[in-house]
């Protein structure tokens, strides 16, 4: 018997995220070299927004299942009680407000707790995937995590930065002393970053000790990002190294086509716009950085300086281009497997973190802020998660 | 076609006896001179992406490389407006422009005067033949390099750039010379050595039974691509390559005939395309959907196979599917393997996925090496064969798919390498 899945998405249109995981589960996906269908089948769907582009009614159409109005609808299908095994909750895209520091306001939050409702309502819980991050609030992402934990239903969240390919095919050796680590990505505030921020967590989660939570997080803007460069907040040769796994970089290379040393050339900071620099320090004293080099790469890279091992190591999180944008197909083939198995392949707490410091980060900007908050402690499983098969 | 006379001895791995110059010039210890003959210098040229990573140096092993060499003369065929040559030459002094291949090659002097030798033949205005093979000069260069190396008295290293020549005969002409004078060759396509998703090789000595890449399509200069991707798994194989007995095209009508026949595996096919990252979307709203044969008939403009038998019943492919597929795919079915083996030979393609062909760089990094050792990482006759597949396919296409027997590539056999030389660092 095929588990049962509901999608409640805020909205389902070409290329959203509800339409290529939601498809995913409907029409299978490439993972290790076949067309794999997994062994579920979408049930019902509700969708927040119907803009211009809405699929909803199409899909439903086509596959056979009722869009409802509601989101205890679609769980209960109609019916009086839970009617669903598990349940994808897609909160990005559609047209929702951006408050005072940037964050757009989507509904996760809101979509889980009516999700909860029904589970404690009815007396059963399901497996919950909830895309990016748990909420725009820690507090509510604190919450949302709980609930999983009092209800013991499995609970998957996050990117797919974490699970896409990796080029080089390489990973934090499993209980490593990490030194240093340092991502680089790009564009705005409260979107890129969180993936980026998620490709640095799934790497050095897997340190020695395993996640020990954030004590302090600093935002920094503009030429504050250089002069903490000159000051040596970071280093210089993970930036390089990180840098040199780039296939985008901008400036002479858009121009001529030519490879460049940025740092070396010193065209890199002639060429970033209003660039960010994430100083996160970690309880066990590891430092961590995320810089968002806007106007110098459209790619995710990162670089970590690990004991007893020589050179950097350095990979670049792959994002194949759209339509297939097969990324999702990684991350669907995870929440995939949790639905069939009911067991979470990587822990919920990497994106409550990640949740965490984005808000802490975004509230602070230009002044480092304490985060006891966020004593985040968790342990990354050893198995590596990326595409590799 | 006339066929150049051939032993049936086993060919001897380029590079195997490295020439005594080599050794000499390492003993001194200075940093090799380099010369590159090319036919434009353009953005996106093949010319301009390599001889860049060796004036500027490219990412590699989380570092920014810079070749332990110099690039000191540059020989171009056609400058036009586009061109880069000459400002890369104010750019980087230490390479200069010289008027003719043979000055390139002496520095201006009477004698061969670099360590190693680019040949860069792709790009540029050159006709077309009937066969819509594209005549790049490439042959016509290595000439021109081997009179200076013969009125030398030496050779020097020497990469040529994607397939030997558009015709087998000139092709077979320069890997003689080659051996005959005794420098070590590379050539052939980025694609045996750019990322692979996933990061797999073909397991060494394995007994392949059938294999095949799937891609975009683009007759002689896209075939080749195809070809050596193929080739660098397969040649993996129990035995090693055996040589080449025949290859057939098949196109249009026949095309879906011959699939519907079993000419090569739709498995095989099937699962390399699931290594796709772009396969086009066979219904409107969907980004990504395994399409229904109706649907590939539908997309696919112009399909196009060429299969290939070789001598020891090994059946490789490849398989051109314009407007279904846009990438490099390949799979196999290995004797006692439960899947086919299969992966995606990525390239990072500017303009629209990347701003820099990184995918060159693993190939300038192995022609370094080969510059500093005179030893080529990988056999020269694997793109021999590749060059008279290509060949044979794009004339067997040329007469309305006719099979073509293949006695010349029937002892082009040889051992590929144990180590991979594709990019995993």
């Amino acid at each position: 018997m095929p588990k049962r899945v509901a999608i409640v998405a805020t909205i389902y249109e070409y290329l959203s995220h509800g339409q290529h995981i939601g498809d995913r589960l409907i029409e299978g996906y490439p993972w290790e070299g076949r067309w794999r269908k997994p062994d579920l089948e979408v049930v019902s769907l509700y969708v927040d927004q119907k803009p211009k582009g809405d699929l909803s009614a199409a899909r439903a159409r086509e596959f056979g299942f009722p869009v409802y109005p509601t989101i205890a609808g679609a769980l209960r299908r109609g019916g009086d009680r839970l009617a669903v095994d598990a349940v994808l909750i897609i909160g990005e895209h559609g047209d929702y407000p951006t408050n005072d520091i940037g964050q757009k306001l989507y509904p996760r939050y809101e979509l889980f707790k009516q999700c909860v409702e029904v589970f404690d309502k009815d007396g059963r819980a399901v497996p919950v995937y909830n895309d990016k991050h748990l909420s725009y609030s820690f507090e509510k992402a604190k919450w949302m995590v709980d609930q999983s934990r009092r209800l013991g239903f499995p609970m998957l969240a996050g990117s797919s930065i974490p699970v896409t390919w990796r080029l080089p095919d390489v990973d934090v050796p499993y209980g490593a002393e990490v030194q240093e680590a340092l991502t680089v990505g790009f564009g705005g505030y409260d979107h890129t970053d969180f993936h980026a921020l998620e490709g640095m967590q799934c790497m050095i989660e897997r340190r020695k000790g395993g996640e020990s939570g954030v004590r302090r997080v600093e935002l920094l803007e503009g030429d504050a990002v250089w002069r903490a460069a000159d000051a040596g907040a970071w280093s210089n040769d993970l930036l390089v190294a990180a840098l040199s796994r780039s296939d985008t970089l901008a400036g002479l290379s858009r121009e001529d086509a030519r490879p460049q040393d940025l740092v070396g050339s010193g065209q890199l900071r002639k060429i970033a716009r209003n660039p960010s620099a994430w100083l996160i320090e970690r309880n066990d004293g590891l430092k961590t950085t995320l810089l968002m080099l806007r106007g110098v790469v459209t790619d995710f890279t990162f670089a970590a300086r690990l004991k007893g091992r020589a050179g950097i190591l350095s990979t670049q999180f792959f994002t194949p281009p759209e339509p297939n944008v097969t990324y999702s197909a990684c991350l669907a083939h995870r929440v995939a497997e949790m639905f069939e198995t009911g067991k979470a392949p990587y822990p919920v707490e990497r994106t409550l973190l990640v949740s965490g410091i984005m808000e802490s980060g975004l509230r602070s900007r230009g002044r480092a802020v304490d985060t006891p908050h966020l004593s985040v402690r968790y342990r990354g499983p050893a198995t590596s998660q990326h595409a590799r098969g | 076609m006339q066929q150049p006379a051939i032993t049936r001895r086993r060919l001897v791995i380029a590079g195997a006896a490295a020439p005594a110059l080599l050794a000499a010039q390492q003993s001194t210890k200075r940093r090799p001179k380099i010369a590159a003959i090319a036919t434009t210098y353009h953005k996106y040229a093949h010319a301009q992406h390599i001889c860049d990573r060796f004036l500027i140096g490219y990412g590699w092993n989380g570092a920014h490389h810079k070749p332990e060499m110099d690039l000191v003369s540059l020989w171009v065929d056609q400058v036009k407006e586009n061109d880069l040559s000459r400002s890369r030459a104010r750019e980087f002094p230490v390479m200069k422009i010289y008027p003719t291949i043979a000055d390139a090659l002496t520095l201006g002097g009477s004698k061969l005067a670099v360590d190693g030798v680019l040949l860069i033949g792709e790009h540029g205005d050159y006709p077309d033949n009937e066969k819509r093979q594209k005549l790049y000069p490439r042959y016509e260069f290595f000439r021109e390099i081997v009179k200076v190396f013969e009125a030398s008295g030496r050779g020097a290293p020497l990469f040529n750039d994607k397939h030997l020549s558009w015709k087998w005969e000139w092709a077979r002409d320069m890997y003689d010379t080659s051996r005959r004078i005794g420098f070590p060759v590379m050539a052939g396509s980025s694609l045996p050595v750019t990322w692979r998703t996933p990061s797999i090789d073909m397991p060494y000595g394995a007994p392949v039974r059938e294999a095949l890449c799937v891609f975009g399509g683009w007759i002689d200069g896209g075939d080749i691509h195809a070809f050596e991707t193929l080739q660098c798994m397969t040649e993996r194989r129990k035995g090693g390559e055996s040589g080449v007995r025949s290859v057939r095209a098949y196109r249009g009508d026949n095309f879906w005939k011959a699939l519907d026949e079993g000419a090569w595996s739709r498995e095989l096919m099937e699962a390399a395309m699931c290594r796709s990252h772009q396969l086009k979307p066979s219904r409107p709203g969907f980004n990504h959907v395994f399409p229904t044969l109706d649907a590939m008939k539908r997309m696919a403009n112009d399909p196009y196979a060429y299969v290939v038998e070789h001598t020891d019943g090994l059946r490789s492919s490849i398989v051109a599917l314009p407007g279904v597929v846009g990438d490099f795919c390949f799979a196999a079915r290995i004797d006692g393997r439960k899947q086919p083996l299969s992966t995606q030979m990525y390239l990072p393609m500017p303009p629209k996925y990347a701003s820099l062909a990184n995918f060159f760089s693993p190939q300038v990094n192995n022609v370094e090496k080969m510059f500093l050792t005179g030893k080529p990482s990988y056999p020269v006759e694997r793109t021999l064969l590749t060059t008279g597949l290509t060949a044979a396919g794009v004339e067997s296409l040329y007469q309305r798919d006719k099979p073509m027997a293949t006695p010349h590539l029937e002892n082009v056999s040889y051992t590929a390498p144990k180590e991979s030389t594709f990019w995993r660092t």
